[in-house]
């Protein structure tokens, strides 16, 4: 699982500027949490496309996040990139109070949604392509919300399992404050993602390395002494997240179909 | 005899700029003493085409393309990758490799063992070579091998049989897993077979792998050349471009197989009874 974080840096650098110069865009935009994904991939970005080149959002919910929105503010005040900080509550209190729930799942799926669909405008206005902040553990066991945080132009992180990120946050010197915090998802208050998985992201991503990257049935991995119960729920919740992982399929009637048989790369000619 | 290899990123798709980059680079490299200019795999077209293959495809005998390239090649032989289409097989598309040599065009190899798993589907878009030979060059024997290639003993054995000397292999090859050291594990794996492939067949062996990032795939870089006593003679940089630049001595293969005999003392003839045995055995 260790990784030489030097290399991953070049390489995921490397990416970001590549991809944004074939795409012809100069700037890069991101949604900062105040959480350790975030932060590393607005690190990654300062350095790959310059801090001037390097949008933040802050997208926090009225206040009820405050060491988070410190967390994310002080992160782009030591990488000198440009922030901006946006309240969702007016938008999502104005949606809610039409349709009230008291489900706070949907709700948190409302708010994520509610920050990509601003990342995007943003985009636009400031034409700087969306970078994503999921990492492979949340991917794989599709713990996001789809067109939410999920959506993205190009994902950096997505190869690279939350220990992992963790790692490379070290290396890229990230204060101790963002790189031990419990990770949330900030649906609500005092969420954790730990909690909410009812797993530790260790033990998470030694399950998951085994099964992903060793090929390994969730029988073998539980010969190894981890719980049958623990590894047959990531199993089901790989299974069941697919559909946040693909591009819906579309229903094939003519002779050439887009995605089956129209075959194109995304960097055609660039 | 002095080589270069090219470890450069194409644009994917785009002929007339990667035309450009290939005559850039051949100049380059004659301004630096090169005889010989080694290219990665579709050096000409970029990697992940898909259904660009058809659009990129051309016919080495009779396209503009490469009668900018054979005119360079005076100057400094080239070894390119690009989508082959001959006029006598339309709508057969070969990931090949030429080489081409004060004007004219030497040798086309067409890929054989086209990676069809995982995160390949070459089989999807290419049809698959069926010949291997070497070819007589000014500087030795040479045989042409494409990326996957060189993964298989027999596309080595087959060239060492045919009299080979120089092991030519172009490469696109992606980098797959991290781990604590610099660079790809799967280099490793590249750089392994290169050193034992030069010992064994006692020749010399040139990779030239392609970097660059297509669609997400990461290309290795990391190209290399091996002596035929097995010793790594020029590395080039894992991810960066280079130019890399290597002098070898084709005196070395004589020397190489008085002090390791292999050459003189293989069978192909039990190799072949042995695979016709296996080949008919299976057949019943």
């Amino acid at each position: 699982m260790r990784i030489n974080a030097l290399f991953v840096e070049k390489i995921l650098t490397g990416f970001i500027r590549g991809e944004l110069a074939k795409r012809g865009f100069k700037k890069g935009i991101l949604g900062l949490s105040g959480g350790l994904d975030s932060a590393v991939c607005a690190v990654l970005a300062a350095r790959a496309l310059g801090p001037k080149n390097t949008i933040a959002l802050i997208m926090p919910y009225g206040r009820g996040f405050g060491p988070d929105l410190e967390d994310a503010r002080d992160t782009a005040r030591r990488l000198k990139i440009d922030a901006r900080t946006i309240d969702i509550a007016p938008m999502v209190d104005a949606y809610f109070k039409r349709h009230p729930s008291g489900d706070l799942l949907l709700k948190g799926n409302k708010m994520a949604r509610e920050r990509m669909s601003i990342l995007y405008d943003w985009s636009a206005r400031e034409k700087a392509l969306i970078l994503g902040t999921s990492n492979k553990s949340e991917l794989l066991i599709g713990y996001g919300t789809i067109h939410g945080d999920l959506a993205c132009a190009v994902n950096p992180l997505g190869d690279l399992y939350k220990t992992q990120v963790r790692e490379l946050a070290l290396h890229l010197g990230l204060p101790e404050r963002i790189r031990t915090k419990a990770p949330t998802a900030g649906l609500w208050a005092g969420q954790t993602d730990e909690e909410e998985i009812g797993l530790t992201y260790d033990v998470l991503d030694e399950i998951l390395e085994l099964l992903v990257e060793g090929r390994e049935t969730a029988a073998e991995v539980a010969a190894r002494g981890f719980p049958k119960k623990q590894v047959e729920k990531i199993t089901g919740l790989i299974r069941r997240s697919e559909f946040k992982r693909q591009m819906p399929p579309i229903v094939k009637l003519s002779h050439r179909t887009i995605g089956h048989d129209f075959l194109y790369p995304l960097e055609r000619g660039r | 005899m002095k080589i270069a290899l090219a470890q450069y990123s194409p644009v994917l798709g785009d002929i007339p700029r990667n035309l450009d980059s290939h005559l850039e680079l051949s100049a380059k490299a004659r301004r630096a003493g090169a005889d010989l200019l080694v290219f990665p795999e579709l050096s000409l077209s970029g990697y992940r085409l898909r259904d660009l293959v058809a659009e990129t495809a051309l016919d080495p005998r009779s396209s503009r393309t490469f009668a900018s390239l054979r005119e360079a090649s005076r100057a400094v032989a080239l070894v390119v990758g690009f989508v082959e289409e001959s006029p006598l097989e339309k709508g057969l598309f070969y990931n090949s490799a030429a080489f081409l040599h004060k004007g004219s065009l030497l040798h086309v190899y067409r890929k054989v063992f086209l990676p069809n798993s995982g995160m390949f589907e070459e089989m999807r878009f290419f049809a698959p070579g069926r010949t291997f030979r070497s070819f007589p060059t000014p500087w030795g024997r040479a045989g042409l091998l494409i990326c996957r290639d060189f993964l298989h003993l027999n596309a080595h054995y087959l060239l060492f049989a045919d009299g080979a000397e120089i092991i030519l292999a172009v490469s696109a090859a992606p980098g797959r897993g991290v781990g604590e050291e610099n660079g790809f594990t799967s280099c490793r794996m590249w750089e392994g077979i290169g050193e034992t492939v030069s010992r064994v067949t006692t020749s010399f062996v040139v990779y030239c792998n392609r970097v660059g990032i297509e669609d997400g795939a990461v290309f290795a870089g990391g190209s290399f050349v091996y002596d035929p006593f097995g010793r790594r003679v020029a590395q080039a940089p894992y991810f960066e471009p280079h130019l890399l630049l290597a002098d070898l001595d084709p005196a070395a293969v004589r020397k190489a197989r008085q002090a390791l005999t292999l050459k003189r003392d293989d069978r192909p003839d039990i190799t072949l009874a042995n695979l016709e045995r296996m080949i008919h055995r299976d057949a019943h």
